[in-house]
């Protein structure tokens, strides 16, 4: 049986000797290199059109290990950047450009082209105050269409462009583009989005962060709907709050589940349904797994929630 | 596909049309649309449309068309998607690869004058069509356009060399010994370049195997049996000179030779009068000295007549000569007239293919004048139509308005 990626794996976390292990990598950087710098960049068509690792992750590799863009296949980096640049112009791509890092200069450069250079100066200096200015400003007056939010410790920004999320990770100085399948690696980051997500869509729902643990998302069925719900399973259609609490909250506290530490059901003083949920990252939530608990608890604000208030 | 482009009217035809596969239709809208763009919105308009075809069953097709009938022209195609960015203009040069490979004709008028342009995406754009032609069905045989080709070896750019190297690697598995002969003559010309020998020596590598090389050794061996008999028919000539040139130097010295003698018999034939002189003046007359000048007279009339000969000879010999200085000159300069022939036969040749050309263009220019022409038609009967609306509207209004 030839050796398997499976062994080389293993290998590397079961062997103790650091010597063997480091040859070994340095073989698998050396064969990076030429895959990046002379096999693929040889021929630009098939760099463009079908680049030899897949959607230039080893691209992100660099990035996130804090190497420059000269430390980058060239090349390869420009297209990189041309992808971005085109499907948010909505233009065909060869592949979606899901969860794809840009240095912060060629971000604001896709983005906010007019303003990069300025952006770009006044994020590096730390003047986010500049920044937001210039943000305002092509929202206000230049019609476009986005939203952003600062998180608390001014770390990161997160931007909405229609349904797609960017970070700007402004002490890195780089920014994910189209966050889906990626973890959320800290809670400044899921607090913001979920800030975020609020104010846009559920905005009387309570949320707040428990430090170094969690955050917390309160919301409640109220008194009224539940006292009006039959307590018999509904036979046909018609209720279809009576179908969404008999047949669909269950299986939605289940999905739930699967992302929150803890969720806590329980009725208030006033006989409310309290649902009370706690976010954290340990587990390895994802930017996508979110988007399913906000449209969970989109649906409970918009069907329960919002009528009676 | 952009939304600007969803919403666009054109656009939804096109791809309305499409559906049906009624092409020339499609066609004339794209002809419409790119006609009716301005400077600024060329580029928006073109890439509106690649996006589109690219997208659609059938996109070859119309494509193909559209360079038929010059709606677009691969120069201008290629430096404009040279402005743009490396996805959609390498989406595109894909999209090129069946019709480079089966209608080479297309593209290949063009692809020396591309090989020059001053873009250097332009440069590597063509080659990559030269790349794709070269695996198509018909071989690259244009010995020029080869020679571009490997003069694009020593370009400023990395790319356009990478790409260089691609083609010629593709063009010469189908003609290992013409490119090969290119190539290695190529080197010759620059020495010092390393990277250009070592950019030939990956290509022969790649393009010649062992059929390859017997074939190149054998048109080399037959080359070089060429150039030995050129070498020794160039010997024989210069023999036949040499030997011409002995001649002319024999003939001079026996010239001479007969000169002398021609000398010497004149003074002793003076010799011998001045002795008869003196005689005559010295002595009274005898009869042996009567008989004596008799003798001496006969004499004298024999030399005299054998000088006479000789002369008769030299002339004769003289005449031969100029005769044979005259031979060689008339064949010097028979070989001058062929040589000055041949000259002309290449230079008709020559004069000949620019007329062609100069035909092939004015034949394009009156296409294009008749497209324009019939879209000013088009124009001139939509306005016409729109007229006659707009009259017959102000008649109806009338005919109310009356009422």
């Amino acid at each position: 049986m030839p050796l398997t990626p499976e062994h080389i794996d293993k290998f590397i976390t079961v062997e103790s000797d650091s010597k063997t292990k480091a040859e070994l990598l340095e073989l698998l950087n050396e064969r990076i290199k030429k895959l990046c710098f002379e096999e693929c960049e040889r021929d630009r068509i098939l760099c463009t059109l079908s680049p030899l690792c897949s959607k230039r992750f080893l691209l992100k590799l660099r990035m996130l290990n804090g190497l420059s863009v000269e430390d980058q296949p060239k090349f390869c980096y420009s297209v990189h950047k041309n992808i971005i640049q085109r499907d948010f112009r909505n233009k065909t791509v060869i592949y979606k450009p899901f969860d794809t890092y840009l240095y912060l200069i060629d971000f604001l450069d896709v983005f906010f082209h007019g303003d990069y250079r300025k952006l770009n100066k006044f994020l590096s200096k730390g003047d986010i105050k500049a920044a937001i200015e210039i943000f305002e400003d092509r929202i206000k007056n230049r019609n476009e269409e986005f939203q952003y939010f600062l998180t608390a410790d001014k770390n990161y920004i997160i931007f909405k462009f229609d349904e797609k999320i960017h970070i700007i990770f402004l002490n890195e100085k780089y920014a994910l583009c189209n966050a889906n399948r990626e973890n959320i690696p800290n809670l400044e980051i899921l607090k913001a989005l979920i800030d975020l997500f609020s104010n846009l869509y559920f905005p009387e729902i309570e949320r707040r962060l428990i430090p170094n643990d969690c955050v917390e998302i309160k919301t409640y069925i109220p008194r009224d709907v539940l006292n009006k719900t039959s307590q018999e399973p509904p036979e046909n259609d018609k209720n279809k709050k009576d179908q969404y609490l008999w047949n669909t909250f269950a299986n939605e506290l289940d999905a739930l589940s699967q992302f929150c530490k803890e969720i806590n059901l329980y009725t208030d003083k006033k006989g409310n349904l309290k649902i009370k949920l706690h976010l954290d990252v340990n587990n390895g939530i994802r930017y996508r797994d979110l988007r399913l608990v906000f449209n969970i608890v989109f649906r409970l604000y918009n069907d329960f929630y919002i009528i009676w208030i | 596909m952009s939304e600007k482009q969803q919403d666009n009217p054109e656009i939804s035809k096109i791809k309305d049309f499409m559906k049906d596969e009624r092409f020339d239709d499609v066609v004339n809208i794209i002809a419409l649309y790119l006609g009716d763009s301005t400077d600024e919105n060329y580029l928006d308009r073109l890439e509106d449309v690649i996006e589109t075809l690219m997208l659609l069953h059938g996109g070859r097709t119309v494509l193909r068309f559209l360079i038929e009938r010059l709606v677009i022209d691969i120069p201008s195609l290629l430096e404009n998607l040279s402005k743009r960015d490396s996805v959609l203009r390498y989406s595109f040069l894909l999209l090129l690869k069946s019709m480079c490979e089966d209608e080479c004709e297309l593209f290949l008028p063009y692809s020396e004058d591309l090989l020059n342009s001053e873009d250097p995406n332009v440069r590597e754009a063509v080659l990559q069509l030269l790349v794709f032609i070269a695996g198509g069905e018909k071989s690259i045989e244009d010995e020029s356009l080869i020679k571009a080709i490997t003069d694009s070896m020593s370009d400023e750019k990395d790319f356009v060399v990478k790409k260089a190297i691609q083609a010629l690697i593709a063009i010469g598995r189908d003609k290992p010994s013409l490119v090969t002969k290119i190539i290695t003559n190529n080197v010759k010309e620059f020495p010092e370049n390393k990277e250009l020998k070592e950019s030939t020596d990956k290509i022969i590598r790649s393009i010649v195997s062992v059929e390859g090389i017997e074939e190149i050794v054998e048109e080399e061996e037959a080359i070089e049996d060429e150039e030995v008999e050129i070498s020794e028919k160039e010997l024989e000539l210069k023999k036949k000179k040499i030997e011409i040139q002995k001649k002319k130097l024999e003939l001079q010295e026996k010239e001479k030779q007969l000169e002398e003698q021609f000398i010497q018999e004149k003074e002793k034939a003076l010799k011998l009068k001045e002795d008869i002189i003196d005689q005559e003046t010295e002595k009274p007359l005898k009869k042996e000295d009567v008989e004596f000048p008799k003798k001496i007279k006969k004499i004298m009339k024999k030399e005299e007549s054998d000088i006479l000969d000789k002369e008769l000879e030299l002339k004769k010999k003289d005449l031969e000569i100029k005769k044979k200085k005259l031979e060689l000159e008339l064949r010097e300069k028979e070989i001058e007239q062929k040589a000055i022939e041949r000259k002309e036969e290449a230079l008709r040749i020559k004069e000949e293919l620019i007329e062609k050309e100069n035909e092939l263009s004015r034949v394009e220019l009156e296409l294009k004048e008749r497209k324009i022409k019939q879209k000013e038609q088009k124009l001139l009967e939509g306005e016409l139509e729109r007229a006659e609306e707009f009259f017959e509207e102000g008649d109806r209004e009338n005919k109310e308005n009356g009422k």
